[in-house]
């Protein structure tokens, strides 16, 4: 039985890749120091949020039956402190939260922390609507926010958005249960400060510092800029109906937004619109003086909650600069076809190891001894007595292969 | 407030089916926290019929509503309000979808631990005809089956390959309902919609398209597109008397059970392999569902393209030269959607009511994996009642 569990339930986008990918990376070392972050592939955590609330995720949820059996089984082997992470856990019902704190062992002695990682509204409005966007969703900004702002939050977009960014009321979902000072919000630093603050925080949250951790890794959730943004709904449109989710993956989402539109910086951001600043910086403020009056326990200030207000024109991504978007999409025609190459390049070295393949196994066909067990079979499988023979020879080779 | 909102779990706890707003009891907190609107309500809809067991009861207060949606509500005025999260509800006024979304967990939880029931088998005689049955599967899956119950399975040399089709609008309900019990579809009027784009005919109906594939494989002398299924039989075979026992497996698409399938079906996959649950749908599920409500038909304003698509797929056969057995125009939808299909009553979407009722009827019942009734016990206790 685990003492101590650490519960990351999100929020999404506040740096959670990063902090997962660290922590598989160093799995090893993070054992040897008594914490035990327990997977065996990169996503086994989000499998076993969707198997938790039993989500659909593209088909990925095939793969995640079970998955939080398995996990919350792995934990508690664990003796020392063991941690858990994913964003999507931000939108478990009470009594799925509930499933989950009682199968890490709460209220049967293992003490159940609570982390959750939080950033303004500000911030995370349009990222969350790029996230969207990065899903294959064709929905346009000016949409996505009506639906976020309608008080019933009935649509698809609306329920989702606020069941995994409404801070208080994923912890009244969560931490109903437990006690303040095991509830721990790690606030995301305001933008252009140093990188590694919020690391920093992360670290102090899961009592990682003075473990020797590998920090260099590759896997995070970059974001992308307006034409960028722009470009990939029209993908989107022209791609959803063609192109399978498994392929939308490695192709769309990584290739084009992670790897090839991120890495333009230099692009109209993503921000709110004036008419929603004020209606959002309503929100802020009420989020802060709820979570201070709860008195849990804040790793960074309360007041990174707030957003910053605008310091450049606000640029409208329904309705994009197009010769910005025509840059961005050179970027991409260029990445698709150096990866087309490449998989030319690799198809061709198949095709030659299937022939030398294939040259081989004639080379065998042609042994004369080859030949004459090929006659022999065809000739017992002409009569019942030989289609006997045969099977009792296939019993006996059978059975002397498994027990070889 | 909070010690009604537990008296009614109480009530409800125990068989009784007094709404909420009519509630006046208290009992002291029985858990760590307190089920949602949705889980209360259907609880109570359960109750409302007969009380159900104290199991069930149990298992629907401690269900969530899988997937994306909204979270689990508060009762209206049993919690002090909060400028943050949804407002409290009168449970009684919660739409049906929430109440079946709740109800589609439950129902994929006893299906994923059902026994799926075998095929039957047959062993083919040389002397029998051989045949191979393809076409839309809504329509050659059973018969298939009831052949192989006749002892006439499929197969043998030189088989000829029937294609087995109806009219154009009754095969798109079909191919609707068969991804709502496998793979899982958008709802009906939104599918219909992407069916009908040019195109877009789903592979599983286009007759033309199944024509020229077997005709490349086995010729075009070896193959008949049967547009009267109740002929399948015959042309396959089967004694004469035996022929009407083998279409009438053929189930008509139940529109309400196919909306509660596409419901359960997307949670049954978070439960188990792709595999099995199209085997759960298809053969546990859909035989418990089958005859269960109105028919479902295209509705009037799309018969137009639905018939512009018939004649193209009919021209397309004839131009074909292939061989068609019953008249091609049979493509053609046979009549407006009225009150009434051709075999009982007919409907033209899914109705949230129906759905949710249906779905209650399932919870009740006796459970797919063959366990005793779970739900029946004696007289609901009212007290506290108002």
């Amino acid at each position: 039985m685990s003492e101590r569990v650490l519960l990351h339930v999100g929020t999404p986008k506040t740096g959670t890749s990063y902090l997962q990918d660290v922590l598989f990376r160093n799995r090893d070392r993070l054992l040897d120091a008594g914490l035990c972050y327990p997977a065996k592939r990169f996503d086994d955590h989000f499998l076993a949020a969707l198997d938790l609330q039993r989500l659909t995720w593209g088909g990925l949820e095939a793969e995640a039956v079970g998955a939080w059996d398995r996990l919350a089984g792995q934990v508690r082997r664990h003796h020392g402190t063991a941690i858990v992470s994913h964003e999507v856990f931000a939108a478990a019902s009470r009594s799925q939260a509930d499933r989950a704190l009682t199968s890490l062992g709460h209220r049967n002695g293992t003490e159940v922390h609570l982390v959750l990682s939080v950033r303004d509204l500000v911030r995370q409005i349009p990222a969350e609507w790029q996230e969207n966007v990065k899903h294959r969703s064709p929905i346009g900004y000016a949409q996505f926010l009506q639906q976020i702002q309608d008080p019933e939050r009935s649509s698809r977009i609306g329920s989702w958005f606020w069941s995994v960014q409404e801070v208080p009321d994923i912890l009244d979902r969560w931490a109903f249960d437990l006690p303040p000072e095991r509830v721990h919000l790690v606030t995301v630093p305001p933008a252009g400060g140093a990188p590694e603050v919020l690391w920093k925080r992360f670290s102090a949250a899961f009592g990682l510092d003075g473990v020797d951790l590998d920090l260099h890794g590759e896997r995070s959730n970059p974001s992308m800029g307006v034409p960028e943004t722009a470009l990939m709904r029209r993908i989107n449109a022209a791609v959803n109906d063609v192109v399978p989710p498994a392929d939308y993956r490695p192709l769309v989402r990584e290739l084009l937004a992670h790897q090839t539109l991120s890495q333009r910086t230099r692009s109209p951001r993503l921000a709110l619109p004036a008419e929603v600043q004020a209606w959002v910086r309503e929100r802020e403020e009420a989020w802060v003086a709820t979570l201070r009056e709860r008195g849990y326990d804040v790793v960074g200030d309360l007041d990174d909650l707030v957003g910053a207000a605008p310091t450049s024109p606000w640029t409208d991504p329904d309705h994009p600069s197009e010769k910005q978007v025509a840059a961005a999409a050179v970027d991409a025609i260029k990445a698709l076809t150096v990866e087309a190459a490449r998989l030319r390049h690799s198809e061709e070295q198949l095709h030659r190891e299937l022939a030398e393949t294939r040259a081989a196994l004639e080379r065998s066909y042609l042994r004369p001894s080859y030949r004459l067990r090929e006659k022999l079979v065809r000739r017992l499988e002409t009569g019942a007595a030989g289609q006997r023979l045969m099977r009792l020879y296939r019993r006996v080779r059978g059975r002397s292969s498994r027990s070889a | 407030m909070t010690p009604r909102a537990w008296g009614w779990v109480a009530h409800l706890r125990d068989g009784g089916s007094t709404p909420w707003r009519s509630w006046a009891g208290e009992a002291e907190p029985q858990g760590s926290y307190l089920p949602g609107a949705q889980q209360l309500e259907l609880l109570r809809r359960l109750n409302a019929e007969a009380p159900v067991s104290p199991a069930l009861a149990a298992r629907v207060l401690a269900a969530s509503a899988p997937g994306r949606g909204r979270p689990e509500l508060l009762l209206e005025g049993a919690a002090a309000p909060s400028p943050h999260g949804l407002p409290p509800v009168d449970p009684a006024r919660l739409p049906d979808d929430e109440l079946v979304r709740v109800a589609a967990g439950l129902l994929a939880e006893d299906l994923s631990a059902a026994t799926v029931p075998s095929p039957p088998r047959a062993t083919r005689r040389p002397w029998q005809r051989p045949y191979r049955l393809v076409g839309d599967p809504w329509l050659a899956d059973p018969i298939r089956e009831g052949l192989v119950a006749a002892a006439r399975p499929p197969g043998g040399p030189r088989a000829t390959v029937l294609i087995a089709g109806t009219d154009l609008a009754t095969m798109l309900t079909h191919a609707w309902a068969l991804r709502c019990f496998g793979p899982g579809a958008p709802p009906w009027a939104e599918w219909l919609d992407e069916a009908l784009r040019p195109g877009r005919l789903p592979a599983s109906v286009d007759l033309v398209r199944s024509a020229r594939h077997w005709s490349e494989r086995v010729g075009p002398r070896r193959l008949t597109v049967v547009l009267d299924p109740t002929a399948v039989p015959r042309l396959a075979g089967a004694p004469r008397r035996r022929a009407r026992a083998i279409t009438d497996r053929v189930p008509a698409v139940p529109a309400d059970a196919a909306e509660l399938a596409r419901r359960v079906g997307p949670v049954l996959g978070v439960l188990v392999a792709p595999e099995r649950r199209e085997l759960l749908l298809r053969r546990v599920l859909l035989p418990r569902l089958a005859g269960a409500g109105p028919t479902l038909t295209v509705p009037p304003d799309r018969l137009r393209r639905v018939r512009r698509r018939a004649a193209r797929v009919r021209d397309a056969l004839l131009e074909g030269r292939y061989a068609v057995h019953g008249d091609p125009s049979a493509l053609l939808p046979r009549s407006a959607a009225g009150p009434t299909g051709p075999t009982g009553p007919a409907t033209t979407e899914p109705d949230g009511a129906a759905v949710l009722s249906l779905a209650l009827r399932l919870l009740r019942e006796p459970g797919p994996a063959g366990e005793g009734p779970r739900d029946r016990r004696g007289a609901p206790d009212t007290e506290g009642a108002t």
